[in-house]
């Protein structure tokens, strides 16, 4: 009977991940937390091995486990974990680290004075400083301009809050409510996962509880490995490219060769590019997560998160190249560069598993930061956000249609209700787009346009859109679809064209269009049956001439 | 005579309470079953009103909760709709809100919206989030999209604009004037059905209001037409997701708010019961074949929430429809959940259910996998001669062969799989039972824990020591609690209504005013009924929050006057954070949404009591057989008849209570009272 208890302690496990999950969103102060739900909490064992992560977004995948191995260690030596420490950290090229914005809180859990257990949790804060409003720069070429980093601090010591800590925080951001906000949210996160392994240890005790969680990550383990031997075995290669550094130069080739056997599954990045001038670098660590999240798609894409579901794979590169940036390079544009590797790995394997990977979606997480002053409360704001696009099709239907990249998962777009509300924007529209591409025995979906028109006096807008000059791709015959970028178009009818753009400055008036790609398509447009063709024309998903053009109809 | 009928995925009910005309005393209460019947629901509330013998000429009250609406939404058996919206916003409805909650799978197909896009329209408007109009609304293509819904035989027409939630003074007009242009086609503009932002919630609901609203007119004018045949006097009651009862008249008008009533039925009713009892803090569990629902109830009131969807789950976005619905906690497991093994060797119960047919292994209809059901028969808990009501025996063989593969693979034997699948079971149920409870900052010690449903009773005992619930009390007729539950509601509406503003005096009468022009609707609204003002009861609520966060705590306003200062809300709005989140800011405080709920009371039925004779508790037991209590061992179990019970007995587990609809483990840790009322009161032996 004893099995059966293990599995009601992991299934509890998983269920206050999920708790921690709702606290966060419920309390934090940064939409793109509680709507975009850029962030990810969970619990992990003495050693940093991860039990349980409820997430917003895939990417963090091997942010959590990471960032606790990181912790343990820096406090092994003079300085240890004492009960009622909690710790901050957002060092991008230690254990973990992404950008500066995703800042980790580590809460060690303590049973009779004995360290049982993490929880943990890392969510993008809107503001940390730096140069400019959102802490994000296409144009930053070191770190001190991304905003401030904490190189694994203790905000609570034995319980007691580091004051000292908070009014340096509070004195170098620009939205310091919200900041706090979000770190008061994240301390009470990880605070209410502490008590609920807690209650599991008093309930089974400790030993039945560690017994639990090997059990556990063996079962991930084993998991993995069943799904793994459904994929080919075979070295398998390809290259990608990063177009733009944000300073015109580029294109930057980031190459991979993978190695799959039944049991392992090796990802090789050596011969990518060296890391380059501005912010359009990955970290190791960042890469690891990426990795894990197109790895998790592929082996057990419906099970919790679990660390030994990740054991079988294995990510190379040599330090300093565009996906394992060191010291001090930018990076706080990392996440295009993430989804970029992501992308390559996908579409290296896609036609192995067409059954687990569509043709080639958006490609870019299309995030803008659009900050100025509100006309009617005069206070700064800054809309931060993902956008929605079109993804693949695949061999079984059409690609969905206004979906957030894959670096998202269970993120939302902020309501135009609420957005028009709290900035000093109003949305002209929110609509799909007839740019083309993606034709396909199944169609790719269609990207979108999203209008926003500038009503405060003066404006900011920082995006960063990969894929501006290269289309998504089409699979077993499916076309290719179309690109991503934002322009601006001025009250006097110029219009500008940008892939990465920093504050760039908008007058009342001025429009931002942000338009996301059309997904690539699958199998040859010909074997499209001619009623569905003709049904898109109807809903205005191609127009005729398209469908002259590409479907002969 | 009181009646009330409530159609369910399985069954139809109807709970009749008998009056003595002179004395008015209670002369019990009738229960009948029979089978819903899809293709015409009000077939089946006919027919239990022909198998209870019943006289519609005598009845004085009517309710009814029926599944109309929800079964056409899952079922995508509503009417062809179309959508108007603002221009540039047609795509809102597909778009919805970008997430991929299977959030590792890259081979997500995400749900299509209930209208294709070639129906859906947009006129020149706008309104801004203050309710300025910035854009007059232009009506030049009002005919030319309302002849191509003829041509597409179009027969519901729904209308979302933007920002109408603050202003809807566009959608009025577009509905006169579609109206005037053709009468043929049902409308539904937003502001009818919420009046709460966010564009694409609103646009949901408002589609999936005009989705239903034919076949829900449909019907509930069949309903009334037939039981005015049979001569019902007074016009019927509809139950209501909220938890009210509502006119027939109002219904049809916005018949989404019907959405959840059955599940917010039992829970009112447990509340009513909880009233007569004087338990006022309560959990209400109802775990039916498919699934099991939680409530939580704090002194007498439960939350109501606007976050619904249908067709939701851990790997669908859902549909959402921000009508009123109470807050309830749902989960797969019901007596039918089946009990697999992964790829990994791990067993997991639910969520997929045997359902009624083929049913658990059991039932011997062909049921090849293993159920909870099956398991609290291996275990000795339910007794053969009351398994579905007595009408069968379970079929032994059918139960070998489903655990067989289940034993196989765990490497252990039937009874462990069992006790497994039992352990299993409840701690899902636990789990979500904590998330109503501890997870929102409620102690379980501080609480009564009601369970409805069939299943209830089966599992009541072990969750309530898990939890460790002050009692577990196990209502008569807990099978049919939902119908019960409808002639203790009251007529209630729910008026929601977003308005940002900061809270400060300066703002109080600001916030005086919405609540009084809210106020003045609700009363209107009433009189449509032939309700006045002086019955109405009101009681306001006040969505907040930290100035900056999104979500917000929902907290009532008590006896809310111009003379309740603000600073006594906001204390409660800083204690109440904290007790759902562990912290309170320094922040100024927001106000969300406007909350007020109107009601009239209905009058209703004493409880009935049950009589006292001078049975002796021993006089029930039919039975002894062991019972395998899992961890606290197997025991020579009594097996009573809970229909012979009587007001103050008193036994003390291993027990088990069998009656037609339900059965109550008691295990060897509790001991059982029975109230005058014919509750079963269980509670842990004072001398275990």
């Amino acid at each position: 009977m004893e099995k059966f208890t293990l599995e009601i302690i992991q299934d509890t496990l998983v269920a206050a991940g999920d708790e921690m999950f709702q606290t966060l969103q419920r309390t934090s102060m940064s939409p793109i937390i509680y709507e975009s739900l850029d962030y990810a909490v969970g619990i992990t064992d003495v050693k940093g091995e991860l039990l349980a992560q409820g997430n917003g977004v895939t990417a963090f995948l091997a942010a959590l486990d990471s960032v606790v191995r990181a912790t343990l260690e820096k406090f092994n030596g003079e300085s240890v974990l004492e009960e009622g420490d909690v710790i901050i950290a957002n060092t991008p090229y230690a254990g973990g680290g992404t950008h500066l914005s995703d800042v980790s809180v580590i809460y060690p859990v303590f049973y009779h004075k004995e360290l049982v257990a993490f929880t943990v949790n890392k969510a993008h804060w809107t503001e940390l400083g730096g140069t400019f409003p959102g802490s994000v720069s296409t144009v930053a070429t070191e770190i001190y301009q991304e905003g401030l980093q904490f190189p694994f601090i203790k905000v609570k010591s034995k319980g007691k809050l580091n004051d000292a800590l908070v009014d340096l925080i509070k004195a170098n951001v620009r939205l310091p409510d919200s900041t706090l906000g979000d770190l008061f949210a994240g301390i009470a996160a990880a605070e209410v996962g502490a008590k609920r392994v807690i209650s599991i240890i008093e309930k089974y005790g400790l030993k039945t509880f560690i017994k639990a969680k090997d059990d556990f990550l063996d079962y991930g383990e084993r998991m993995c490995i069943e799904a793994l031997k459904t994929i080919p075995n075979g070295d398998y290669e390809g290259v990608s490219e990063i177009e733009d550094n944000g300073f015109g130069e580029g294109p930057f080739p980031i190459k991979a060769k993978i190695t799959v056997s039944d049991t392992e599954f090796i990802v090789d990045f050596n011969g990518s590019h060296p890391q380059v001038k501005g912010a359009t670098n990955l970290s190791y660590s960042g890469l690891v997560t990426g990795c894990r999240s197109l790895f998790k798609a592929i082996t057990t894409p419906s099970m919790n998160a679990n660390g030994g579901a990740f054991r079988p794979m294995k990510v190379l590169c040599e330090p300093g190249t565009i996906v394992s940036a060191v010291t001090p390079s930018a990076v706080s544009v990392y996440y295009e560069v993430m989804v970029t590797t992501i992308d390559l790995i996908w579409k290296i394997l896609a036609p192995l598993i067409p059954d687990k990977l569509p043709a080639g979606h958006m490609r870019s997480v299309c995030a803008t930061f659009i900050s100025g002053m509100h006309p009617d409360t005069n206070q700064f704001y800054i809309q931060a956000e993902p956008l929605a696009g079109g993804w693949g099709a695949s061999a079984t239907h059409d690609g969905n249609r206004g979906q957030l990249s894959c670096g998202s998962g269970e993120s939302y777009n902020i309501p135009i209700e609420i957005r028009e509300m709290r900035y000093g924007i109003e949305v002209e529209q929110y609509a799909f787009h007839n740019e083309g591409g993606g034709y396909g025995e199944f169609q790719g979906g269609n990207g979108q346009y999203v209008d926003y028109k500038i009503i405060s006096d003066g404006a900011h807008v920082t995006g960063a859109f990969l894929g501006e000059k290269t289309k998504t791709w089409g699979m077993n015959g499916g076309h290719d679809g179309s690109y991503n970028y934002f322009m601006i178009i001025r009250k006097d009818g110029t219009k500008e064209r940008h892939s990465l753009g920093t504050n760039i400055f908008l007058e009342k008036g001025d429009i931002v269009r942000c338009a996301t790609a059309t997904g690539g398509g699958y199998g040859d447009p010909k074997n499209r049956p001619k009623e569905q063709v003709l049904l898109d024309i109807k809903n205005g998903y191609i127009t005729k001439k398209e469908a002259q053009e590409f479907y002969q109809i | 005579m009181r009646v009330a009928t409530d159609i369910g995925g399985t069954f139809t009910d109807l709970v009749c309470l008998e009056f003595d005309k002179k004395s008015g005393n209670s002369l019990g209460v009738k229960v009948v079953k029979s089978d819903t019947t899809p293709s015409n629901f009000e077939q089946g509330i006919l027919n239990t009103i022909a198998k209870g013998n019943i006289n519609l000429k005598e009845i004085d009250f009517f309710a009814h909760g029926t599944t109309v609406v929800i079964n056409a939404l899952t079922e995508r058996k509503g009417a062809k709709t179309a959508l108007i919206t603002t221009k540039g916003f047609r795509d809102v409805l597909e778009i919805a809100r970008c997430n991929r909650p299977d959030l590792f799978n890259f081979n997500f197909i995400k749900q299509p919206p209930f209208v294709p896009r070639h129906l859906r329209f947009e006129v020149e408007e706008r309104i801004n989030y203050k309710g300025e109009i910035n854009k007059e609304l232009n009506t030049s293509t009002l005919k030319s999209i309302l002849k191509t819904c003829k041509e597409e035989n179009v027969e519901s027409i729904a209308i979302c604009l933007l920002h109408a939630y603050k202003n809807p003074k566009h959608e009025i007009q577009l509905l006169k004037e579609i109206f005037h242009l053709n009468s043929d086609i049902e409308i539904i503009a937003s502001h009818q059905i919420t009046r709460e932002w966010r564009e694409y919630e609103r646009t949901s609901s408002t589609v999936l209001s005009g989705y239903v609203l034919p076949i829900a007119k449909k019907y509930l004018n069949n309903l009334e037409e037939r039981l005015r045949e049979k001569e019902l006097r007074n016009a019927p009651f509809i139950m209501q997701s909220n938890g009210g009862i509502t006119s027939i008249n109002d219904v049809k008008s916005n018949p989404i708010t019907m959405v959840e009533s059955g599940p917010a039925s039992g829970v009112f009713g447990a509340i009513a019961l909880g009233k007569v009892i004087d338990k006022k803090d309560l959990i209400v569990l109802d775990i039916g074949g498919t699934t099991a629902k939680c409530a939580l109830v704090e002194n007498g009131q439960v939350k109501i929430t606007t976050n619904y969807k249908i067709d939701h789950s851990r790997t669908k976005a859902g549909y959402p429809i921000q009508t009123p619905v109470i807050d309830i906690v749902e989960i797969g497991n019901g007596g039918g959940s089946i009990a697999w093994i992964d790829q990994g060797g791990k067993m997991h119960v639910g969520p997929k259910s045997a359902g009624a047919s083929p049913g658990p292994a059991a039932y011997g209809r062909g049921g090849k996998n293993l159920t909870t059901t099956d398991a609290n028969i291996i275990t000795g808990r339910i007794h053969p001669d009351y398994f579905i009501g007595g009408e069968i025996q379970p079929d032994y063989s059918s139960i070998e062969e489903a655990s067989r593969v289940l034993c196989e693979k765990l490497n252990a034997s039937k009874e462990d799989v069992a006790k497994g699948i039992l352990r299993i079971a409840n701690a899902n149920m636990v789990n979500a039972l904590k998330l109503i409870s501890v997870n929102k900052g409620h102690d379980p010690r501080d609480f009564s824990m009601i369970v409805i449903g069939g299943g209830g009773a089966m599992h009541g005992a072990d969750l309530a020591r898990e939890l460790q619930v002050s009692e577990l009390i196990i209502p008569p007729h807990a099978g049919v609690f939902s119908a019960f539950g409808m002639l203790m509601s009251d007529v209630r509406r729910d008026y929601i209504r977003t308005n940002v503003l900061t809270l400060s005096e300066k703002q109080k009468e600001t916030i005086l005013s919405i609540f009084s022009e809210i106020k003045d609707e609700a009363v209107l609204n009433f009189k449509a009924d032939n309700y006045q003002q002086n019955e109405m009861k009101f009681t306001y609520y006040a969505d907040l929050r930290y100035v900056g966060q999104e979500h917000y705590v929902k907290v009532m306003l008590t006896n809310f006057s111009k003379n309740t200062p603000l600073k006594t809300i906001i204390a409660n709005f800083h204690s109440e954070h904290k007790k759902q989140y562990s912290f309170e800011l320094d922040a100024p405080v927001e106000l969300v949404n406007f909350h007020l709920v109107a009601e009239v009371e209905v009058e209703k039925p004493d409880f009935p009591k049950l009589r006292v004779t001078d049975r002796k508790v021993e006089d029930a037991i039919f039975d002894t057989k062991e019972v395998d209590f899992d961890d606290l061992g197997k025991h020579d179990t009594s097996f009573y008849r809970r229909e012979l019970l009587e007001p103050n007995m008193m036994l003390k587990g291993p027990a088990v209570i069998a009656e037609n609809a339900t059965t109550t483990v008691v295990t060897p840790l509790h001991e059982v009272l029975v109230d005058e009322y014919g509750n079963l009161i269980i509670t842990p032996q004072r001398t275990a």
